[in-house]
């Protein structure tokens, strides 16, 4: 059985022709449906109103459900080892944050584990809630309220700011220890790829429009 | 031809899920957020996390944001001693990575939402052009400043040798997420709309008393 998922149109809910508005110069345009892969500009200031992405249900379930799996391998393989002397210390994001609650810092500790396990959890878990169902039609219990933490969440999914902030500490330590990447920085980076695609792999318009066709 | 505002129309477009609506229904139809015209006390948002946030950039950089303990000798370092290490070591691309990202972000930052606000308030002339691109760039780039404090978590992680060499946060470092943390609130409290709806209110008294425009 061959489910031709890529080619479920953008549906338009009832109701009439739809209006968007510019939400930098709040100019009021009437909303047409456009072709996959092309983006609705605003007349006025130029800034994107809403874009059809190509398969973007199908991206979106499938980025953020790899994102998912490589959280899996991030946590439970080693991320960066560091050998100094007969030493060695190992690290991960959960370890870097628990490392500062321990040093007292809580606040600034529990700032890192949201910005760099829970805010991407949340993402890309509430994303495959959302779409996978989506794609068959369906719309999850809960969805909306799903779709609406998402939003909210993502401007704090900060995992390429992590990584910059690895890539300087091996610079700082370069001359003083010698360090080994494990398959979890390999999962790290494919992740930041993966969450990146995802958010990027459909249209908040999208979404919420075929959130309301599914209900009905 | 320009399209009509929808300010004019009542319409309010949902910050959740971007549905336009007539104001007057209070929530929107489709996910039931609380719809608003503007975002509420937009400027008096922005500016006080704005002031937090530069109360909050000295403690972040004259407060040690690390302390290196190594062979008993302890030394606790500000970013910008951070900085200069690596700028002596010959690292210049990375003494510039974390000089932009730490000390020249969040000023700039700061100063360009300032500005905004002085703009959308009517202190300044607004041109919403090229204001927007300034607006969009501070969206951007802010959460990158946030690298320091990712180094200090991965360093204090890592660097726990006993007697050989261990590092431990500084206070600097909360000080430093706080400024990242509410010049981000900050850009969110901003609505860009203000600018435009301001460009707009001048442009009526310029004209008024003048013959339309054909
Ligand atoms: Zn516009
Ligand atoms: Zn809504």
């Amino acid at each position: 059985m061959k489910r031709r998922l890529s080619i479920l149109p953008w549906p338009r809910p009832k109701g009439g022709p739809r209006q968007t508005v510019c939400h930098f110069c709040d100019s009021l345009h009437d909303s047409s449906p456009i072709p996959e892969g092309t983006a609705a500009r605003c007349l006025r200031c130029g800034a994107t109103l809403y874009q059809n992405r190509p398969a973007s249900l199908v991206r979106a379930t499938a980025f953020s459900l790899s994102a998912l799996v490589l959280m899996v391998v991030v946590h439970s393989f080693p991320f960066l080892t560091m050998h100094a002397g007969s030493d060695h210390t190992t690290l991960n994001p959960i370890a870097s944050a628990a490392a500062l609650i321990d040093q007292g810092s809580t606040l600034v500790g529990i700032s890192v584990a949201i910005f760099t396990v829970f805010a991407p959890l949340i993402l890309a878990g509430g994303l495959v809630y959302v779409c996978a169902p989506l794609l068959f039609g369906h719309a999850a219990p809960g969805a909306r309220l799903v779709a609406r933490w998402m939003h909210r969440t993502e401007p704090w999914n900060m995992i390429e700011v992590f990584l910059l902030g690895v890539l300087v500490s091996m610079m700082k330590l370069s001359k003083t220890a010698e360090l080994e990447f494990g398959p979890g920085f390999w999962a790290f980076a494919a992740l930041m790829i993966c969450m990146a695609a995802a958010i990027a792999g459909i249209d908040r318009n999208e979404l919420w429009d075929r959130l309301e066709v599914a209900k009905s | 031809m320009t399209p009509p505002r929808a300010i004019h129309r009542a319409i309010a477009s949902c910050h959740t899920c971007g549905l336009a609506s007539p104001v007057s229904l209070g929530k929107c139809p489709r996910c039931h957020s609380t719809l608003h015209l503007r975002k509420s006390n937009s400027i008096q948002r922005t500016l006080a996390f704005l002031i937090a946030a530069s109360a909050l950039y000295i403690p972040a950089n004259i407060l040690p944001i690390m302390v290196v303990a190594e062979f008993g000798d302890v030394l606790a370092s500000t970013i910008l001693e951070g900085v200069a290490i690596f700028w002596r070591k010959g690292d210049y691309p990375i003494a510039l990575v974390i000089f932009i990202a730490s000390i020249l972000i969040p000023v700039l930052k700061i100063i360009a939402l300032f500005w905004l606000c002085a703009a959308a308030s009517g202190k300044v002339h607004p041109s919403p052009a090229a204001l927007g691109r300034v607006y969009w760039i501070t969206e951007l780039v802010g959460r990158w400043s946030m690298v320091d404090v990712f180094v200090v978590a991965v360093l204090v992680a890592l660097v726990q040798l006993g007697a050989l060499m261990t590092i431990t946060p500084g206070p600097a470092a909360l000080a430093f997420a706080g400024v990242v943390v509410f010049t981000m609130f900050a850009a969110m409290s901003f609505d860009p709309r203000l600018l435009w709806d301001r460009l707009e209110s001048l442009e009526k008294t310029k004209t008024s008393g003048n013959p339309p425009a054909p």
